[in-house]
């Protein structure tokens, strides 16, 4: 009888219960709360169910040493988690997002490239930010590119400039893309008057196949020329959408656009969710990112709409661009676009802006990989 | 056949060109010590004076058929052999030569010594081009060397630009510590707000995006010329339109909407059968799911007569 009880009582140490802490149970809520929004409300459900769940895998509170949690080397989630760590993951997903992205709204109106580069202050402004709240320069440049909206180029770049940090920047840019339609709205409305949102702009032109297969070479090799350190992403971007266009590979374009794509997506939900551990993840900095990450993407949708309205000091009547796809050159895709078209439909029912927004939506793609690039030229 | 060839020779001289390029150029003289007492000792356990090289490049660099020499009039004075896998150095590291005139002994021992050179030259591997040389300082004093202060930085003409004594030797190492913190906060001191560098790094974002701007706004009214033209030459007249691109979306929506009604006009339409068929749906089977397997034989009773 004494053997059984010594037994259970050893089994209890291994239970979660007996190594409860309050932060695990706190991580627990949030990892809930994500798997609520994305499935009640529909925001980012792609990625927020995989972060809530894996929140919730990395927060059962664990005897040290089963060798199960994300941290400890070896441990089946530990290997997984590689693909975070040493940044594999981020690069396949660009190829995936390659290969499902059509340019065409961009090259047929090239000029909405410039707006995918002025929503890019976000990124500078949270910079700055982290700088003055006493984060060192590296810490600061990953902190910095939730600004730009991309998920998997924040993981990029703060496995390489902050891995400490990684937890709380992935989650945190994942959490403000799913909130772009809450963020957004407000600071378009506020920046427009009623004349500006009225604009209705010319149809795209179409755009021939060589221009489409043009574009994924000669934006490579332009873009990776000027930002090297960007080539992963970049060249991953951009060579899936080569596969997509060049119209003779399309199975390899299928499987990166969906299977891969998927795939990796779950690897990097899951494993991106386990890494906030609440004794990594509930500190003091992890708040101060959050806050740094609503007033990044609060200053990239400011920088957005307000180039826009410059923009159209220069050019003539018929040509002027509507100022609420502002806000797309965050590289939200598609969702600052779907916000842009919504947000253009409450002023005038039939202005749909969705193809127009998806210019600056993608070039946001473009310029948040160069960013970063130049984030880890400087910083890394 | 002809564009196979074209494009395999294209290819071919790239590759010789950035071979060449990235290769051999890239080494640098990077440390020396001339009299070694007490310093680094050579796999036979002696002391004798080294020569570091540093591969300043991102890609692995074989420096066999290279020459190292003490006397620019003999600028081949000893030929690093062909053959050896050590003479492939990878990127950015460092190889050591042993000045101890003993070539027989390997690959990394050369064919003179410091005690009396004036300088050391690194030349390419035909024999003409020098990639690098220094001057040998000989009032050192002994265990002290003289080198780059930061690895493959500085002058390669002999100025000792960028050169400095050595706190302490560093063969086949690094010349300063490497401090993995060091970029950002250099970064941080220089610019304390993060202003330079987002202006910066703003304007390069923008750079890259107005290049391609220009690039597709070039390449978009080519293809509009082209298009202009092509339908031109269909046609055999000068067609007067707009431009190829300026077809408003609503033309395409007229003229799909006036085909449809066309073809309902025509009756193009095929007429439905109205005929209901009831398909027999088959389930798929499998034993692994049917309860069949799992359950008992049900028991005969065997009823004697």
């Amino acid at each position: 009888m004494g053997h059984i009880l010594e037994n259970l009582k050893a089994f209890w140490q291994f239970t979660g219960f007996a190594n409860f802490e309050w932060g695990y149970l706190i991580m627990i809520v949030i990892g809930c709360a994500f798997i609520f929004m994305a499935i009640k409300y529909e925001w980012e459900p792609m990625l927020l169910v995989p972060i809530g769940f894996g929140i919730l895998i990395g927060n059962i509170p664990l005897f040290a040493g089963l060798n199960v949690g994300v941290y400890e080397e070896g441990s089946v989630l530990n290997i997984l988690y590689q693909g975070v760590q040493r940044g594999f993951y981020p690069p396949l997903i660009f190829l995936g997002i390659g290969a499902m992205t059509d340019f065409s709204s961009l090259i047929a109106n090239p000029k909405l490239l410039l707006i995918g580069a002025a929503a890019q202050f976000g990124i500078f402004g949270a910079y700055a930010i982290s700088l003055a709240l006493g984060f060192d320069a590296a810490q600061a440049g990953a902190i910095g590119i939730i600004g730009g909206a991309d998920g998997p180029t924040a993981i990029f770049l703060s496995s390489r400039l902050a891995p400490t940090l990684m937890g709380a920047i992935a989650v945190s840019a994942y959490s403000y893309m799913a909130l772009v339609p809450v963020i957004q709205p407000p600071i378009m409305r506020l920046l427009t008057t009623k004349k500006e949102r009225l604009i209705r702009m010319k149809p795209p032109r179409p755009v021939s196949p060589t221009e489409k297969k043009l574009f994924p070479i000669i934006g490579f090799l332009l873009t990776a020329f000027i930002v090297p350190s960007g080539i992963p992403l970049l060249g991953m971007l951009f060579f899936g959408n080569l596969l997509k266009e060049s119209g003779v590979t399309k199975r390899l374009a299928n499987t990166a656009s969906g299977p891969l794509v998927d795939i990796v997506t779950i690897l990097i939900g899951v494993t991106v969710g386990a890494s906030t551990q609440a004794s990594q993840f509930l500190r003091w900095e992890s708040v101060k990112i959050f806050i740094i990450g609503a007033l990044s993407f609060v200053i990239a949708t400011f920088a957005g709409v307000l180039f826009v309205k410059f923009f159209n000091l220069f050019l003539k009547e018929g040509n002027k661009i509507n100022p609420l796809i502002g806000n797309s050159g965050v590289s939200a895709v598609p969702d600052a676009a779907r916000v842009s078209n919504n947000v253009g439909l409450e002023y005038d029912p039939k202005n749909y802006l969705l193809m127009h927004a998806m210019g600056p939506n993608v070039a946001g793609v473009i310029g948040s990989a160069v960013a970063a690039g130049m984030l880890l030229g400087f910083l890394g | 056949m002809k564009h196979i060839k074209l494009f395999l020779a294209v290819v071919g001289l790239t590759l010789c060109f950035t071979a060449g390029a990235q290769s051999q150029d890239a080494m640098r003289l990077n440390e020396y010590l001339v009299v070694n007492t007490d310093d680094f000792q050579d796999d036979f356990g002696q002391q004798n004076a080294w020569i570091e090289l540093f591969n300043s490049s991102y890609g692995t660099v074989d420096i066999a058929g290279c020459f190292l020499s003490d006397d620019p009039d003999n600028l081949k004075k000893y030929a690093i052999p062909g053959g050896d896998l050590q003479t492939k150095v990878k990127p950015r590291q460092h190889v050591l030569f042993w000045a101890d005139n003993q070539p027989y002994r390997g690959t990394f021992h050369v064919s003179f010594d410091l005690a009396n050179a004036k300088e050391i030259i690194f030349t390419k591997g035909d024999g003409k081009t020098i990639i690098d040389r220094i001057p040998v300082r000989h009032d050192l004093g002994e265990n002290i060397a003289f080198g780059r202060v930061e690895d493959g930085i500085g002058s390669v003409d002999g100025s000792e630009e960028g050169w400095a004594v050595m706190d302490r030797t560093s063969p086949s190492t690094n010349n300063s510590l490497i401090d993995k913190a060091a970029k950002p906060d250099r970064m941080k001191a220089i610019d304390p707000y993060g202003w330079i560098l987002a202006l910066t790094a703003m304007s390069v974002v923008f750079l890259a995006l107005i290049l391609l701007y220009f690039i597709f706004k070039a390449i978009g009214n080519a293809n509009i010329r082209a298009g202009k033209k092509r339908s031109a030459a269909s046609v055999g007249t000068e067609v007067e339109q707009s431009a190829y691109g300026e077809v408003p979306g609503e033309v395409y929506a007229a003229i799909a909407t006036a085909m449809h009604l066309y073809q309902e006009d025509d009756e193009g339409h095929d007429e439905e059968s109205f005929v209901v068929t009831l398909h027999h749906t088959d389930r798929t089977y499998s034993p692994w799911s049917s309860k069949i397997y799992t359950l008992r034989q049900t028991p005969a009773v065997n009823k004697r007569r």
